[in-house]
């Protein structure tokens, strides 16, 4: 039987509504689930994807994808490339499974939400493929480190991680449930494929794709950018989403639900990807920094993306631009210090020559970041590893759930050291590391007033004991899955030989 | 006499840290309990300067004497730890 050729068909096809008779379009699209905003159908059918695929297509497609990924996996299994890699690679790619795979299924939800309750039959027939896209990252992230549980109990927490309390878990879910599970499904074409998607799981796959395949990790690389392909396809919902808003008189609406999504991705990728690119990958395999990652993905490609449209650059552009000579640093610090807290191995990246590299690519480094390492280093060179450990909790941010960090070392003094944004709400202290989280959290209160960040879980009593045992066992990490030093400690003496 | 937590932030050191003391700890004992978790973990340590506390919201410098309680501190509330 001869097929008629796509484009004879398509544009009909997949913009195919049909006038409901036994249910009113309002129950068929209740507000609260599709957001159409008070717009007509035809309104939305006017949505016009720039990236069009079918079905038959689309399964070819992916049927390559997985074939070329799974393959190499089975060519390289025997090569046991993990034994030999740096244990901070190895710990990125711990991290990365526990923070991103099952995270996957509650993208597929997002999908699926929008697949069944968006206005527009286009942005439903795009999220079919996207919901199937993120079927398949969450299984293919979930095999791939199946076969390194045999190693040693972290790599469990690739499926591990969000059922569990740990504090990143906490973050990380906190951040998805408010821009993939909470909202309609326009509202999610905004956040989560426009603002998360093109702005920042191009970073994490396409940033670390470049790092893997320098370090000789093919297998990661494979992966990880079979993922892309489809992150940048299905990552153009949001776009003919956000036109039909702004014509419609809705910019404000959607710029605010941009700037939400980017500041809270932002925040989140800054604990997971700055370290991993500045701090656990080898010096010899950094393709770039993380800030210059940043400036060419997020600031050159993403800003020109929502001027194009027609957004403005998000209040805290200013702000953000700031962060990126800060910010990772800080979480680096805290991921290394509360290294117990964590289900992979934090790799230092202390060496004098990595210090250079960070000198140069963020100048001041040494007389602020450097000077905390100074004393760490020193405890650790003479015999007091107790000092390198900690003894109370960080304050958490009651938007991002992640510590609440600021400049430190030389310049804490005149105005540049941690700022704590607090807010007092019906009589609740609330506390947050940026005016950007804080003013997330003033939109709409009433969502996010009565979530408890682990501090406020340690100070009601849910911790116990209250010490940092009870803390772990809270956080479900067992010996054999809390994190130490990557490296085992051995970067120490390279100081020792430097000053020989 | 009750356990208080309050917010540390200690000059030179790059987090806010939790900070259980007493409501009749003297501000001098709120900044050495606050050392305990930065001065030689992070921090290096300046033995010849005194510790000082003030409220991080606006600044506010606190007697030295000053008992929590008497501060009007929130639960949880900010303080920076300085060195003069």
């Amino acid at each position: 039987m001869a097929l008629l050729p796509r484009e004879e068909w398509y544009d009909l096809t997949r913009a195919t509504n049909w006038t409901p008779k036994y249910v009113t379009r309002e129950e068929l699209f209740p507000e609260q689930m599709s957001g159409g905003r008070g717009l007509s159908p035809e309104i939305w059918e006017t949505y016009d994807e720039p990236y069009k695929v079918t079905y038959p297509e689309y399964v070819e497609t992916q049927r390559e994808k997985d074939a070329g990924a799974y393959s190499v996996k089975a060519a390289l299994e025997r090569a046991n490339f993990v034994d030999t890699a740096d244990g901070g690679w190895v710990s990125i790619l711990k991290a990365h499974y526990g923070a991103i795979a099952v995270a996957e299924y509650a993208a597929a939800s997002a999908e699926a939400r929008m697949c069944r309750f968006a206005p527009a039959p286009g942005n439903r027939n795009m999220a079919t493929f996207g919901m199937l896209d993120e079927i398949r990252h969450g299984q293919i992230q979930l095999y791939f480190p199946h076969e390194h549980t045999k190693r040693d109990r972290q790599w469990d927490w690739a499926h591990k991680a969000y059922h569990t309390n740990e504090w990143g878990a906490l973050a990380a879910r906190h951040f998805f449930d408010d821009m993939m599970l909470t909202r309609d499904a326009v509202s999610v074409s905004l956040m989560l494929t426009f603002a998360f998607e093109t702005g920042f799981t191009n970073m994490q796959f396409l940033g670390l794709a470049a790092d893997a395949a320098e370090a000789g990790d093919h297998t990661f690389a494979s992966l990880i950018s079979s993922i892309q392909t489809d992150e940048s396809r299905h990552a153009q919902q949001g776009g003919p989403s956000l036109k039909i808003m702004i014509a419609n008189g809705m910019k404000d609406e959607a710029q605010q639900l941009i700037d939400i999504a980017f500041w809270r991705s932002w925040k989140l990728f800054s604990v997971l990807t700055g370290p991993m690119m500045d701090y656990y990958t080898p010096l010899e395999h950094r393709s770039q920094s993380f800030k210059e990652f940043m400036e060419e993905w997020i600031i050159g490609q993403f800003e020109r993306q929502i001027t194009d449209l027609g957004l403005d650059t998000p209040w805290y552009w200013d702000e953000f631009i700031n962060d990126l000579d800060e910010t990772h640093h800080g979480m680096h610090m805290g991921v290394w210090f509360w290294r117990p807290t964590v289900w992979w191995n934090p790799r230092a990246g202390m060496s004098p020559e990595e210090r250079d590299w960070l000198e140069e690519k963020y100048p001041g480094w040494n007389s602020t970041y450097g000077k905390m390492w100074d004393v760490v280093i020193d405890n650790l060179q003479n015999g007091r590893p107790e000092q390198t450990g900690p003894a109370t909790l960080p304050m958490i941010c009651n938007m991002s759930n992640i510590p609440i960090i600021g400049k430190p070392g030389d310049g804490w003094a005149t105005d540049q050291g941690p700022k704590d944004f607090a807010l007092e709400h019906e009589g609740r202290l609330y506390h947050f590391g940026s005016e950007a989280d804080r003013w997330c959290f003033q939109i709409d209160p009433e969502t996010y007033k009565n979530h408890l960040n682990f501090i406020d879980r340690f100070l009601a009593g849910m911790i116990q004991p209250m010490d940092l045992g009870g803390g772990l066992q809270y956080m479900g990490l067992a010996p054999g899955e809390i994190g130490d030093d990557a490296n085992n400690y051995e970067w120490v003496g390279t100081f020792a030989k430097a000053a020989e | 006499m009750a356990l208080f937590p309050l917010s540390s932030n200690f000059q030179g050191d790059f987090v806010f840290q939790l900070l259980p003391v007493d409501t009749e700890n003297t501000m001098d004992e709120v900044a050495a309990a606050a050392a305990v978790h930065s001065v030689g973990k992070r921090v290096a340590p300046q033995p010849d300067k005194v510790m000082r506390v003030r409220r991080h919201s606006n600044g506010e410098m606190f007697p030295r004497d000053m008992l929590v309680q008497d501060a009007g501190l929130m639960p949880t509330e900010s303080i920076d730890i300085i060195f003069e």
